[in-house]
């Protein structure tokens, strides 16, 4: 098995709304204020980056402010995070996009990477102008991330036509500045057969939501086999004991309660196309919440499928983790609720736990990063 | 008459600060890389200087102006950031959320610049292939979302031959700037370049001021007629050669202008054919028609060397004084300069002119 990181990584997504909320994902997306804790996701990114996290995800979507903004200006307060906005490839030219997060790693040196979506399905899309479908869609971000890479690479006077997006001539003067990278790393989210192809194609991690190992690790294998990485997505509930963090994934269900149901039961109907929500979905339906010691979807209908859950004390999260790390997953992208106190709780007392352990463990590091040259 | 009553608002260029010979090299030989210890030290003396925002441009040698701005905003508190957009190579939704995201990061110090792109080929590198007039369309298809997005009555719905958006909402607000000196609230102050017919009616109908290149006052004056009649400001994109006496101030223009060599024109003679931009034509038009002074003050000689933006006011404090007073006096209200080199001919101007041209304002003479 190709395992190109030496060390897992570990990675958190910034809620936009609050960063003490415990209630992320049960409020109708219209009303969440994206700004309105806009110091304390500062706080949130300064103690991240103290607490050794690798990566910052700043999502994109009507609900959200711009990634690309806020990772500018987040990343003038940190020192080591990376910055991860989230790109959609019918909102921007591939050209002016690449100027974006060029312009971004020259003053961050580096620390920006790309998280590529395709959206939030076709009724939001729509308030951009994108009025594509879903295989569409696919072929879009294929071109789109064909050209940055050729930019990328600085093949100048790029030349692409494709079916949706041309370019004649293209060049973007300012280089991707970064101490040993040419372009930022990529990651590309979703679960469907088409994001797995264009990840192998174009990333250099898949991120999927997260699922029951066993089942798991057969569907990873097309990703590994292609020399990329995969990443999983959850949401995060570690306390000093297992009966503690128990007791939080009930609380949290019966705080978000019905209203929490409402917000899902719309978020569900706007985002029917996303393969990987709707399977989490059904395994909220079908199955027992606790589809392994550690592994809850038992909040799903209150807060949507990102909130599916890793619990337990530190010791059984790192238990868990080195499963999900022996069938080929090497990075983790985190949520909590509320965010601060799990990310506190993560970075003391999970996060040491592992590091000491992987030194312990290695993995056998094989091949080169086989994507660099793209 | 429309600037009459008003104070001179003043501007600087930020993107080609650090820069001696502006325009005068290949733009594919700019390395892109901002100088930004020197930029934030710029932003500073601007603060100091009285000037109000400062310019940043947007094109392929440059850092995205959006981004860049984000950046800058951390490490100053007053100077306001107009920043130039083009239609064409992002959704208005995206780019809404975008200038939001950054009015709140900045207190609302953003401010925008329309501008149509002026190369074709340039243009080719974004994905862009409509010709000049299409141009002008999608733009003001671009404006109408974006304005319907500020305006912020509802989901906005927008059916055009260019952008089709449905529904659209965005929950990052547009934080206003209280205490700045924009007389709009809710959204940014837009200022759109530009000198053609088309661009003068887009002017009218979206933004707050009409940003275009100098001319002979007389003729500028008819030429913004409509646009100060319908309410809209205008500003003059303009160099400037200010030194302590007239003598210096031509000396130190001529001495650019050899320093910039023949390479620069022949640089500029290649641009001249390729450009589309009624304003780039008329001003490269001007330079080889007429003298190299237009006026006593106004001053086309640079042209051919830098390009349009090279047109100067040159003078002696006085005379320069003199020049704004004369634009005042058919309206122009705002001013968006250019220096060679750029900080010292800013902190020149904030000691030695802007406080002329303020005890002038207040003491009612034009």
């Amino acid at each position: 098995m190709p395992a190109k990181s030496r060390h897992m990584r570990f990675h958190w997504s910034l809620p936009g709304s609050g960063v003490a909320n415990r209630r992320r994902g049960a409020d109708p997306r219209n009303e969440v204020n994206p700004v309105a804790d806009l110091d304390g996701q500062r706080d949130f990114c300064r103690r991240a980056d103290e607490l050794g996290i690798d990566s910052l995800l700043l999502p994109i979507g009507f609900q959200r402010a711009d990634g690309c903004v806020l990772a500018a200006a987040f990343g003038l307060v940190t020192k080591r995070v990376n910055f991860m906005p989230a790109s959609r490839a019918a909102v921007i030219s591939p050209t002016h996009f690449v100027q974006q997060i060029n312009t971004v790693s020259a003053f961050t040196n580096g620390r920006v990477e790309v998280n590529v979506v395709s959206g939030q399905g076709s009724a939001e899309l729509r308030y951009y102008g994108d009025f594509s479908t879903h295989d569409e869609r696919y072929q879009r971000t294929d071109e789109f991330w064909t050209i940055c890479h050729a930019l990328w690479r600085r093949e100048f006077p790029v030349d692409f036509a494709g079916e949706f997006i041309s370019v004649e001539g293209a060049r973007v003067n300012q280089a991707f500045v970064s101490p040993d990278r040419h372009r930022p790393y990529i990651y590309i989210g979703g679960s469907s057969e088409q994001a797995q192809q264009l990840a192998i194609k174009h990333a250099d991690c898949q991120l999927r939501l997260i699922e029951p190992p066993e089942e798991f690790a057969p569907k990873l294998e097309p990703a590994l086999a292609g020399g990329i990485e995969v990443g999983v997505t959850c949401n995060l509930v570690v306390m000093p004991t297992h009966e503690e963090a128990v007791d939080h994934v009930y609380r949290l269900a019966e705080n978000a309660g019905e209203a929490g149901k409402a917000a899902v039961a719309d978020w569900r109907r706007m985002t029917s196309e996303s393969v990987g929500f709707e399977s989490i979905y059904r395994m909220a339906e079908d199955r027992s919440p606790w589809l392994t010691p550690y592994l809850f979807c038992g909040l799903v209908p209150y807060m949507g499928p990102q909130s599916i859950s890793l619990v337990g004390s530190p010791d059984e999260i790192v238990d868990a983790i080195f499963e999900y790390r022996r069938i080929g997953v090497t990075q983790f992208m985190f949520q909590g609720r509320p965010d601060f106190p799990m990310l506190e709780m993560f970075g003391s007392a999970v996060l040491p736990k592992i590091r000491e352990r992987e030194a312990a463990e290695p993995l056998v590091a094989t091949g080169d990063l086989v994507h660099e040259g793209r | 008459m429309n600037g009459t009553s008003r104070p001179a608002r003043f501007m600087w260029s930020l993107s080609s600060v650090g820069e001696r010979l502006r325009r005068s090299r290949t733009l594919a030989s700019v390395s892109g890389v901002p100088d930004i210890a020197g930029h934030v030290d710029f932003c500073r003396q601007a603060e100091a200087c009285g000037i109000e925002s400062l310019l940043m441009a947007f094109g392929f040698t440059r850092p995205d102006p959006v981004a860049y701005a984000a950046a800058l905003g951390r490490h100053t508190e007053k100077i306001k950031f107009l920043v130039a957009v083009r239609s064409g190579i992002l959704s208005p939704t995206y780019f809404v959320q975008q200038i939001n995201t950054l009015s709140v990061l900045t207190s609302g110090r953003v401010s925008i610049n329309i501008v149509a792109g002026r190369v074709p080929d340039e243009l080719r590198y974004y994905g862009d292939f409509l010709p000049h007039d299409e141009r002008y369309e999608r733009t003001d298809e671009f404006w109408s979302v974006c304005h319907a997005l500020w305006r912020g009555d509802g989901p906005v719905d927008f059916a055009g031959r260019h952008y089709r958006v449905e529904s659209a909402r965005l929950n990052t607000p547009f934080v206003s700037d209280v205490d700045g000196p924009s007389p709009v609230h809710g959204r940014p102050e837009i200022y759109l370049g530009g000198n053609s017919d088309q661009a003068i009616a887009l002017a009218i109908r979206h933004a707050d001021c009409l940003l275009t290149f100098p001319d002979v006052p007389d003729r500028l004056a008819q030429r913004i007629r409509p646009v100060l009649d319908s309410g809209t400001d205008v500003g003059l994109l303009v160099s400037l050669f200010c030194r302590p006496t007239r003598a210096e101030a031509i000396d130190a223009a001529h001495e650019l202008i050899a320093s910039a060599g023949e390479q620069a024109r022949q640089l500029h003679g290649a641009m001249r054919a390729r450009t589309d931009s009624v304003g780039y034509t008329a001003t490269y038009d001007m330079a080889s028609r007429e003298s190299d002074w237009a006026t006593r003050y106004l001053w086309t000689g640079a042209v051919p060397y830098l390009g349009p933006p090279g047109i100067a006011l040159v003078g002696s404090p006085d005379d320069i004084v003199e020049a704004l007073a004369e634009y005042q006096a058919i309206g122009v209200n705002q001013f968006l300069f250019m220096g060679h080199p750029d900080l010292e001919q800013m902190t020149f101007f904030g000691a030695e002119v802007l406080p002329m041209v303020r005890a002038r304002e207040r003491a009612g003479v034009r």
